[in-house]
């Protein structure tokens, strides 16, 4: 029933969609890895994602928890901008800008992540 | 074949076209990527083509666009249901005359679905002025056109193994 | 035509394979909070997600056999019966135990692990630290002894040999947990993976483009991952003591973590931050707690001369040296200009 031609015509096809697909996986892989989206998770969920790029306004909420992390983001970078945890180890973090960088309030389980791989270094030990 | 009886038959062809492309939009694909269809109608283009010529499909073609568009859809829609049922239908046309001896039916019909498909995205991208689009859209497309065009090929195959006789004689 | 339709499949699957093979290559990341702190994981392999779900049960179940917050841990159960008995204790506590007394040996008690009541006396990582009365902490400092602790493997027990006395895990734990968790990682077949246990570094392997992975150090005077040089490692754990991980201050006196199992009081060597990169991130552990409290000079001439084990140290002149090993790994590279690296000693 069918003939060479046909063959070949879906083999093209295939080949062609195939590899439109890849590329088009690899541009938005890309497109992802170049907005910053700030995760923010609480108790091993996230509760929110933010892309920081596109944030035009000052934006402030609160994570309510054990105790309550104060959250400030702005343009291009987020922070914990107040916390009545004992440690303050989240707020002396300082704003975040780059991605792979972590914010963390272990007392709340707070943890804010700017997602995406870090392109400088892999992890930091302290 | 009689004048009468070819107009006569076209003229049935045309509205098994239209009834084929209302029950299609009585199904849409959820796929979430916008100008996917069945393309049911181009079983009737191809049938033309192959029992009677290339000009008398594209009348086929275009007097089921239009009409089409008389039962619902905007100018927009209009314009690139015709741009693409011209395109196909030329794809169609031209291996069929031309290089019957490589393509089967179903061949043909894949060929059309993409040339279809294609061509509308390239109308997209005039109209949008956005090249991105067509990169982007392209390669969903084309596999969604040789399946579909591969299921309208199969059943333009056994409709006309059944009707090729009874037309001609 | 069968033979070219033949070859037009393989080569569809080809593709196909290529295109699965790119998505191994995205790692699976994750981030619990589990131990007292933060417990990132980057894990490539098809695998990697059932790796780190093994990994995290099993760091849930060793938190609670060494945490002296849960009563019914294995450590938990020695402190209460010290003096008293032995207790029966899980194959995973015995193994950090014995760890435990060899690196207090090694250091000749810069490391120890008894210190748990001095420990508990200063309120270090609870809710309200604060500074002990000096006489409580003289009283207690004569429980700290290693050599006190008991542990009979044949019936895998421990103990400690005093009454009151206690032992404090914090040190050790997340050493142990990382080598386990490279243990699980290899059980799933993986071959490449990143685990931070709130700052101990473990990798396996290399990243899967072949390069190692770059592990900052971090600068001990600011935070937010701030780093004052890049160590390239593969296969290897990067562990970090310092004075800024947990502290309080009083009276304008700041006080930090780590104690100096010798004063009973937060160690006031000349260092401000202690690295060590080894291949068992228990020994790692040990080691830069240990160091941190030996100070510069004797922890270089010590790291030297351990095999496999190099040392990245930070003084509270801002002065930054690295073992002799680290010359081609370690990268001094401190954006804010307030540290100096001193390459030739």
């Amino acid at each position: 029933m069918l003939k060479k031609g046909d063959i070949i015509l879906l083999v093209i096809t295939a080949l062609l969609s195939i590899s439109g697909y890849v590329g088009y996986s690899m541009y938005m892989d890309r497109i992802e890895s170049l907005s910053k989206i700030a995760v923010i998770r609480y108790e091993d969920q996230t509760i929110r994602r933010i892309n920081i790029d596109t944030v035009d306004k000052l934006m402030e909420f609160t994570v309510n928890g054990i105790y309550n992390n104060k959250i400030l983001v702005e343009k291009g970078r987020i922070r914990v901008i107040e916390s009545d945890c004992p440690d303050q180890v989240c707020v002396r973090t300082g704003w975040l800008t780059k991605t792979g960088e972590l914010a963390v309030c272990v007392p709340n389980r707070l943890m804010i992540k700017i997602e995406g791989e870090n392109l400088e270094i892999d992890g930091v030990t302290h | 074949m009689k004048g009468t009886r070819k107009i006569t038959i076209l003229s049935v062809f045309t509205s098994q076209a239209l009834v084929l492309s209302i029950i299609e939009s009585m199904f849409p694909i959820p796929l979430g990527i916008p100008g996917i269809k069945l393309g049911l109608a181009n079983i009737m283009t191809l049938m033309t083509i192959v029992i009677f010529d290339f000009k008398s499909a594209l009348m086929v073609v275009v007097a089921r666009v239009v009409l089409a568009s008389v039962y619902g859809g905007s100018m927009l829609v209009f314009w690139f249901s015709i741009a693409g049922g011209l395109i196909s239908t030329a794809v169609m046309g031209l291996m069929y005359k031309r290089y019957e001896k490589y393509f089967s039916i179903i061949g043909i019909s894949v060929a059309g679905a993409l040339a279809h498909n294609l061509g509308q995205l390239f109308v997209a991208v005039i109209v949008m002025k956005e090249l991105s689009v067509l990169l982007l859209y392209a390669p969903f497309l084309m596999a969604a056109g040789a399946i579909m065009g591969g299921f309208t090929g199969l059943i333009a195959h056994f409709l006309l193994k059944a009707l090729k006789r009874i037309i001609t004689t | 035509m069968y033979k070219t339709l033949k070859v037009a499949i393989l080569v569809i699957i080809l593709i196909i394979a290529l295109v699965a093979c790119k998505g191994w290559q995205k790692p699976v990341e994750s981030e619990n909070f589990l131990m007292g702190t933060i417990i990132s994981q980057r894990v490539y392999g098809k695998n990697a997600q059932k790796a780190i779900d093994a990994v995290n049960r099993r760091i849930l179940e060793l938190e609670e056999l060494m945490t002296v917050n849960r009563s019914a841990g294995d450590a938990s159960k020695i402190n209460e019966m010290s003096g008293k008995s032995l207790v029966p204790i899980d194959q995973s506590t015995l193994q950090v135990l014995k760890k435990a007394v060899y690196f207090s040996r090694l250091t000749g008690g810069a490391f120890d692990v008894t210190v748990g009541k001095i420990v508990q006396l200063w309120g270090i990582s609870t809710d309200n630290p604060n500074v002990p009365d000096k006489q409580e902490i003289l009283d207690s400092l004569k429980l700290v002894n290693y050599e006190d602790i008991i542990i009979d493997e044949y019936s895998c027990s421990a103990g400690l040999r005093y009454e009151n006395q206690s032992i404090d895990l914090g040190g050790i734990a997340k050493g142990y947990a990382g080598d386990e968790a490279i243990r699980l990682y290899k059980e799933y077949g993986i071959t490449s993976a990143y685990i931070n246990l709130g700052g101990n570094v473990v990798v396996l392997g290399k990243k899967p483009d072949g390069s190692p992975w770059r592990i900052g150090i971090q600068n001990p005077r600011s935070s937010n991952g701030k780093y004052i040089g890049i160590v390239e490692v593969a296969d290897k754990t990067v562990v970090t003591s310092g004075d800024y991980e947990r502290f309080f201050e009083k009276d304008g006196v700041r006080y930090h973590h780590i104690i100096d199992p010798k004063t009973g009081y937060p160690s006031n060597s000349d260092l401000i931050s202690s690295t060590i990169i080894a291949d068992v991130s228990v020994d790692a552990d040990a080691l830069s707690t240990s160091t941190f409290i030996m100070g510069l000079e004797k922890s270089i001439d010590f790291v030297e001369n351990l095999e496999g084990v190099e040392g990245i140290f930070i003084t509270k002149d801002k002065k930054v040296y690295a073992t002799s090993g680290l010359r081609d790994s370690f990268r001094f590279s401190d954006e804010s200009g307030e540290f100096e690296y001193v390459e030739k000693r």
